[in-house]
C-alpha cells in the first residue's frame, strides 16, 4: 500500500488546505484553459471550413500538420513556448515567462489541432445539398459557413470538448511555462489543478492529490454537462 | 423579372455538357425543359442559379449579364431566384426556421439580430410569410414541427415553400417530383401552378412528359449537344417540328 493512503476513509479527511488556496486554483484552471478553448475555437472553425470545402496548394500541408498536431506531445510544446516567451525568444520582449498567458499559449498549441481535427471531420460530414440550398435561397458564403457550423454543431460541440479535456488536464506544459508558482499566501497564480495535484502527490500528501483529482473530474463533468445541454437546447429549433 | 439565356456552353474537364443553349422566360410563365437523365438539366439549373459561371454565354436577369456585373449585383440578382432540388435538403431546424431562412438572410446582420430577439420576446417578424408560404403547400399547421421528422414528400413542400417564402421572380426546380407519391406530386404540381399566378417565372426540369404536359406553358427540349427545339406545350407534343423531339416523347429515342 502506498504510504497515506490508509487514511482515506471519506470521514476520516480532514481537509488540508485554506478555501482560498483551492479557490485560486480551479479559478487559474479554468481561467487559463477556458481563454486557450476559446482561442483555439475560433482560429479552428474556420481553418476546419477552409480545408472541408476551399481547394488551395499546401492544403495536404496543412491538414498533415493539423493531424500530428493532435498527437504532440505537451512536454515538447511546452519546451518550444518556453524558448519562444524567453529573452531569446521572439516574444522575450513581452516578458511572458511563467504568467498565465504562456500557459495560454501551450495550451492553444495542444487544443487547436484536436479542435480543428475533429471540426474537420464534423463539417466535412455536412451534406453538400444543404450547403447547396442555403447559397440557392440568397445566401452569401459566409450564411452558407454557418448553416455548414450550425448542421455540424454536435460534432463541433464534441471538437471544443476534446479540447477543453486536453487542455485542463495538461500537466508537462503548463509545468515547464507557467512554473506551478503559488504566492506566500497560498494563492494560486500559475498552478493548476493538475500541477498541484502533482506537487501534492510527489509531497506525499495523497489524500490532498485525490481530492484535487475529484475536483478536476467534477470541473470536466460540469463543463461537458453545460455544453451537452446547450446544443440539445439548439437542436430543438423552434 | 425575365430570365435570358444567350448561347451558353458549358463542360467539365474539357468535356461539354452542352452547347449553344439558348432560352427566355418571362413572370408568370412555366418553361418546362424535358430531356434524359444525365443530358445537362441540373446543370443548366445549377447556371441559372448562379451556382458557376458558365464557360460561355451570356445569363441575363432583366437584360443585367449577371456575370459581367459585378459581385454586389449578382448577389441581388441571386436574391430573386428561388430553387428546389430534387431531394429537399433541409436544414436540421423546425420546418418554420427552414421556410423563413430566406427571409433572414435577405436582412441585414443588425436586422437579423432584432429578429432573434424579437422571436425571444414573442411573436417574431416574417411569420406571416413563413405560413402564407406552408399554407400554399398545405404545410401551415406543422410550422413548429421538426423538418427530420418530415416524409420525403413533405421534405420536399417545406422545400418549396422555402423557396417561395420570399417571394421570387423566378424559380428553378430540378426534378421536384421525381421520389414523389402522386398525392405530393399533385401538392407541388398545384403549388407550380400557384407561383406561375402570382406572376412568377418557373422553370421546371423534368423526364416526366404528362408533368410537362399539366404544367407548362412552354417546353424546351434538352437533347444532345443543347436545346434543339422550344415551344407551347400542345406543339411540342403533338406536333413537333423535330424528329428527335417526336421520337424521346414516343420513348424511341434511346441514350
Amino acid at each position: 500500500m502506498i504510504p497515506g493512503t490508509g487514511a482515506l476513509h471519506p470521514l476520516l479527511i480532514e481537509f488540508p488546505f485554506e478555501w482560498t488556496y483551492i479557490r485560486s486554483i480551479v479559478y487559474v484552471s479554468l481561467y487559463v484553459s477556458l481563454i486557450a478553448v476559446a482561442l483555439s475555437t475560433l482560429c479552428s472553425l474556420p481553418v476546419a471550413l477552409l480545408l472541408g470545402f476551399k481547394e488551395f496548394r499546401g492544403k495536404q500541408l496543412l491538414t498533415s500538420i493539423i493531424n500530428t498536431g493532435m498527437g504532440f506531445p505537451s512536454v515538447v510544446v511546452g519546451l518550444v513556448v518556453l524558448f519562444a516567451v524567453s529573452n531569446q525568444g521572439p516574444l522575450g520582449s513581452f516578458e511572458l515567462v511563467f504568467t498565465r498567458e504562456a500557459m495560454i499559449m501551450s495550451q492553444f498549441v495542444l487544443a487547436a489541432p484536436v479542435i480543428t481535427g475533429v471540426s474537420l471531420a464534423a463539417v466535412s460530414s455536412v451534406d453538400q445539398g444543404v450547403r447547396d440550398a442555403a447559397f440557392a435561397i440568397g445566401g452569401t458564403r459566409l450564411d452558407v459557413a454557418l448553416v455548414t457550423i450550425k448542421e455540424a454543431r454536435y460534432g463541433i460541440a464534441t471538437a471544443v470538448l476534446a479540447g477543453f479535456g486536453r487542455a485542463i488536464s495538461e500537466v508537462g506544459s503548463v509545468l515547464i511555462v507557467g512554473g506551478n508558482i503559488a504566492g506566500p499566501e497560498g494563492e494560486s497564480y500559475t498552478r493548476t489543478l493538475t500541477t498541484a495535484i502533482q506537487l501534492e502527490a510527489r509531497q506525499g500528501r495523497f489524500e490532498t492529490a485525490m481530492i484535487l483529482g475529484a475536483l478536476l473530474v467534477v470541473l470536466v463533468l460540469l463543463v461537458n454537462a453545460i455544453v451537452v445541454r446547450l446544443g440539445s437546447d439548439s437542436g430543438g429549433l423552434r | 423579372m425575365t430570365l435570358d439565356v444567350t448561347d451558353v456552353h458549358h463542360g467539365y474537364n474539357g468535356d461539354p455538357v452542352f452547347e449553344e443553349v439558348s432560352l427566355s422566360v418571362s413572370p408568370g410563365e412555366v418553361v418546362a425543359i424535358i430531356g434524359p437523365s444525365g443530358v445537362g438539366k441540373s446543370t443548366l439549373l445549377r447556371l441559372l442559379a448562379l451556382f458557376e459561371r458558365p464557360d460561355r454565354g451570356r445569363i441575363e436577369y432583366d437584360g443585367t449579364d449577371v456575370w459581367a456585373a459585378p459581385e454586389r449585383r449578382r448577389l441581388a440578382c441571386r436574391r430573386r431566384i428561388g430553387m428546389v432540388f430534387q431531394t429537399a435538403n433541409l436544414f436540421d431546424a423546425s420546418i418554420r426556421r427552414n421556410v423563413e431562412y430566406g427571409l433572414r438572410v435577405r436582412r441585414s446582420w443588425l436586422e437579423r439580430l432584432k429578429w432573434h430577439l424579437e422571436r425571444l420576446t414573442g411573436e417574431a417578424p416574417g411569420t406571416g410569410e413563413t405560413l402564407e408560404a406552408l399554407d400554399v403547400v398545405g404545410l401551415a399547421d406543422s410550422a413548429t414541427q421538426n423538418a427530420a421528422s418530415l416524409s420525403g414528400g413533405e421534405a420536399q413542400r417545406v422545400a418549396f415553400a422555402r423557396a417561395l417564402a420570399y417571394d421570387p421572380d423566378v424559380l428553378l426546380l430540378d426534378e421536384p417530383t421525381s421520389d414523389l407519391d402522386p398525392r405530393n406530386t399533385a401538392v407541388i404540381e398545384d403549388a407550380v401552378l400557384e407561383a406561375r399566378d402570382r406572376e412568377i417565372g418557373v422553370v421546371v426540369a423534368t423526364h416526366d412528359m404528362n408533368q410537362a404536359e399539366r404544367v407548362a406553358d412552354r417546353v424546351a427540349v434538352l437533347l444532345g449537344d443543347g436545346i434543339i427545339e422550344v415551344g407551347e406545350t400542345a406543339t411540342i407534343f403533338e406536333a413537333p417540328r423535330d424528329e428527335r423531339t417526336r421520337k424521346f416523347i414516343d420513348g424511341e429515342l434511346i441514350y
